[in-house]
């Protein structure tokens, strides 16, 4: 077995680091995007209009039931052509990560919305509020409160998730750990930083969620 | 616009159920074993030894911290260095994708093992069961029945992660259907219906678990 | 072996939880012949069900002892490292609890039948005999193989007596059997272990039912802060009890009725 130099990654770690910056960057705006698109969403899904909720459940199971790989593979490939842009990776890549993680979402929030119960709308009624606005000041709280957990996972979900536009060609952090690795020939160091790196901020996020949902817990 | 022709896929068609086929047929492959490999780390996180259930939760959260490439890739690159044996590109996948699924079993049977009721268990004792009998008999049957809704969840998201196992190299739906869409200049035609196979498959997947889960829970309702 | 005396002996029991912080039990004797029928009522966390628990063998105890005809088969002195159970004793007696008693993987025959022949070592033919018999008997041959999540509350308790019966018991001990149940569901129940209780089995019973208390004891206890705070025959207990925690409790109950 070759002797193991991670002295050679941490040289390399300029490298990795611009690909983390990429792979941050989609990280964040597909959050963006998936976080208030998924509630708009969630809205289409919860209308009383039979047409919309029919839309919503189509685009839903289209993100569902298939691999996530396809539908970027798809993206990357045939948007361009269909749309006749010209767009760089990481825009189609926070594209498509954010479409994906919208449908996720969004069946978080409505999943969370049909939980409240019954109970809190009658409630609100009895105290006068009876406008549909103002309704929506104590169901919607209540509703993104409830979600929190799942939207972080979903969140930490996409940081992962983000790596596979690397097969598409996009610098990002495993693309980057795949290139070094072929440089210079110590798959090792290389894939194993990598994977250190998304292992450290998925468990740190995962921790910091987890601190939420204790403090939601205790405002029960 | 350029012109659509989804006819032109039809010649393809035998390749491309034969992808679908080889991808059943890990996804087969990969359930089975990772489930097994679940099933073995649930118990074991129950060990009486730190070092033993200590090993198991690191793993647990290792594979759940990474990206699924990751492993792919790294099985499929480092493997090979650190054992000195040759791994092709359809073992590796299947080691990674297995890896994955017995990580996601294992806090599914976790979970259904700590949902079984204690009464359950003092009935054993009340019995008279031996702990061998409560444990094949009671104890994982139980364990097994609770985990079964997620168990099958978990397999639909294993037939859609089998896609990944093209980024090694090896055969499958995605694999082929990129590879035909490439030396076409199709991609918008060829990888539709990739996606059209796909999303029937896992439609119906997502069905049965839903009939499922619900013959097994209204079995449980106790 | 006097045989008045002496079937079940409870004696100086201690059990606590949480390594001595909370004392459940402390200090109860208790002495059971091969006749009675006692029936343990009390407040919530007064020790009652847990009392039931140690004379099940399913508990650790603080010190103390719980023999079957002269055998301990819980015990525990002060110097001890662990409670000493004596398995082939304790597989003497048998238990049915308040909910959750059935394995809902399995029918009901299948229920019956698990014990005898995983741990008794009868043949399954045997087994499915006696089941049949037993479930005849107590009008459930209908539900033979129907799994537990299709019977009635009721029936899924007398299932679960049943079960224990399979292995001849020479004691029954019955922890708020009905407390879960509909109330219309308990009578069959009660009925049921009326009918064992007059062919002779002996049996402790933990229920909230006066009624059906007083209807099947020969003995009644009062069991509140973790002793026994009255031990009379039902009549006179309820009628005339001593104790004024037992009375004030009595009338609680009744009036809540």
């Amino acid at each position: 077995m070759q002797d193991l130099d991670f002295y050679f990654a941490f040289a390399s770690g300029h490298q990795l680091l611009d690909g983390l910056k990429v792979t941050l960057y989609l990280t964040f705006w597909s959050n963006v995007i998936g976080l208030t698109c998924g509630f708009l969403l969630a809205m289409v899904g919860v209308s009383p209009i039979r047409p919309l909720r029919w839309l919503y459940t189509c685009y839903i199971e289209i993100f569902r039931c298939t691999p996530i790989l396809l539908q970027i593979v798809w993206f990357f490939f045939c948007v361009p052509i269909l749309f006749n842009v010209y767009w760089s990776g990481e825009f189609l890549g926070l594209l498509i990560l954010g479409l994906n993680l919208t449908a996720f979402n969004a069946e978080a929030y409505r999943a969370s919305i049909q939980a409240i119960p019954p109970a809190h709308h009658d409630a609100a009624i009895a105290l006068g509020l009876g406008s549909r606005v103002t309704a929506l000041h104590v169901i919607m709280p209540q509703a993104a409160l409830n979600a929190m957990p799942v939207l972080v996972t979903n969140a930490i979900g996409a940081f992962q998730q983000s790596a596979l536009v690397a097969l598409v060609g996009v610098a990002d952090l495993m693309y980057q750990g795949k290139l070094l690795s072929t440089q210079t020939y110590r798959p090792i160091e290389a894939y194993t930083s990598v994977a250190i790196i998304y292992l450290v901020i998925s468990v740190v996020f995962g921790q910091i969620a987890g601190f939420f949902e204790r403090r939601n817990e205790l405002y029960r | 616009m350029p012109s659509f022709d989804i006819t032109f896929v039809a010649k393809y068609w035998q390749t491309l159920l034969m992808g679908l086929g080889l991808t059943l047929e890990f996804t087969a492959i990969c359930i089975i074993s990772g489930t097994l490999l679940g099933l073995v780390l649930a118990l074991m996180s129950r060990s009486q030894h730190l070092a033993v259930r200590t090993v198991v939760r690191l793993y647990v959260e290792l594979i759940r911290g990474v990206p699924v490439l990751i492993l792919l890739f790294w099985i499929f690159f480092c493997l090979p260095v650190v054992t000195g044996l040759e791994i092709g590109n359809f073992l590796s996948a299947a080691i990674a994708l297995t890896l994955f699924m017995g990580a996601a079993t294992c806090e599914s049977f976790r979970a259904s093992l700590k949902s079984i009721p204690i009464e359950q268990y003092d009935a054993c004792t009340a019995l008279g069961l031996t702990n061998r009998s409560r444990t094949l008999d009671v104890v994982v049957p139980l364990m097994v029945m609770r985990a079964i809704p997620n168990l099958l969840s978990n397999t639909v998201a294993l037939f859609k992660e089998s896609s990944l196992a093209s980024a090694v190299g090896t055969v499958e739906l995605m694999y082929i259907g990129q590879n035909i869409a490439n030396s076409t200049a199709r991609p918008i035609e060829v990888l539709t219906v990739v996606g059209i196979l796909y999303f029937i498959v896992g439609f119906i997947l997502t069905r049965l678990v839903s009939i499922a889960e619900s013959r097994v829970l209204s079995r449980l309702a106790n | 072996m006097n045989s008045q005396q002496s079937f079940i002996e409870v004696n100086n029991l201690q059990k606590s939880y949480g390594q001595g912080l909370v004392q459940v039990i402390k200090g109860l004797s208790l002495s059971m012949n091969n006749k009675d029928r006692v029936v343990v009522i009390g407040p919530s966390g007064g020790g009652k069900s847990t009392l039931l628990r140690c004379v099940m063998g399913l508990e650790q105890i603080d010190s103390g002892s719980v023999s079957l005809e002269g055998k301990p088969y819980v015990s525990r002195s002060a110097g001890d490292r662990q409670t000493t159970i004596d398995k082939t004793v304790r597989s003497s007696i048998g238990m049915v609890f308040q909910s959750y008693t059935l394995f809902p993987h399995l029918t009901v025959m299948q229920n019956l039948t698990l014990a005898p022949v995983k741990s008794r070592g009868v043949t399954k033919a045997v087994a499915i005999e006696r089941a049949r018999g037993l479930l005849e008997r107590f009008g459930l041959s209908a539900k033979a193989n129907e799994y537990p999540n299709r019977l009635s509350g009721g029936q899924k308790q007398r299932v679960a007596i049943a079960r224990a019966l399979m292995l001849d018991p020479k004691l029954m001990l019955f922890d708020e059997v009905t407390s879960a149940l509909d109330p219309e569901l308990v009578s069959e129940v009660e009925q049921m272990i009326i009918g064992l209780a007059e062919n002779g089995l002996p049996m402790m019973i933990v229920t909230h039912d006066m009624w059906f208390a007083r209807r099947v004891a020969t003995r009644v206890i009062f069991c509140a802060e973790g002793v026994i705070q009255e031990d009379a025959p039902p009549d006179e207990f309820f009628e005339n009890p001593k104790n004024k925690r037992t009375r004030d409790f009595i009338e609680n109950v009744l009036h809540a009725r």
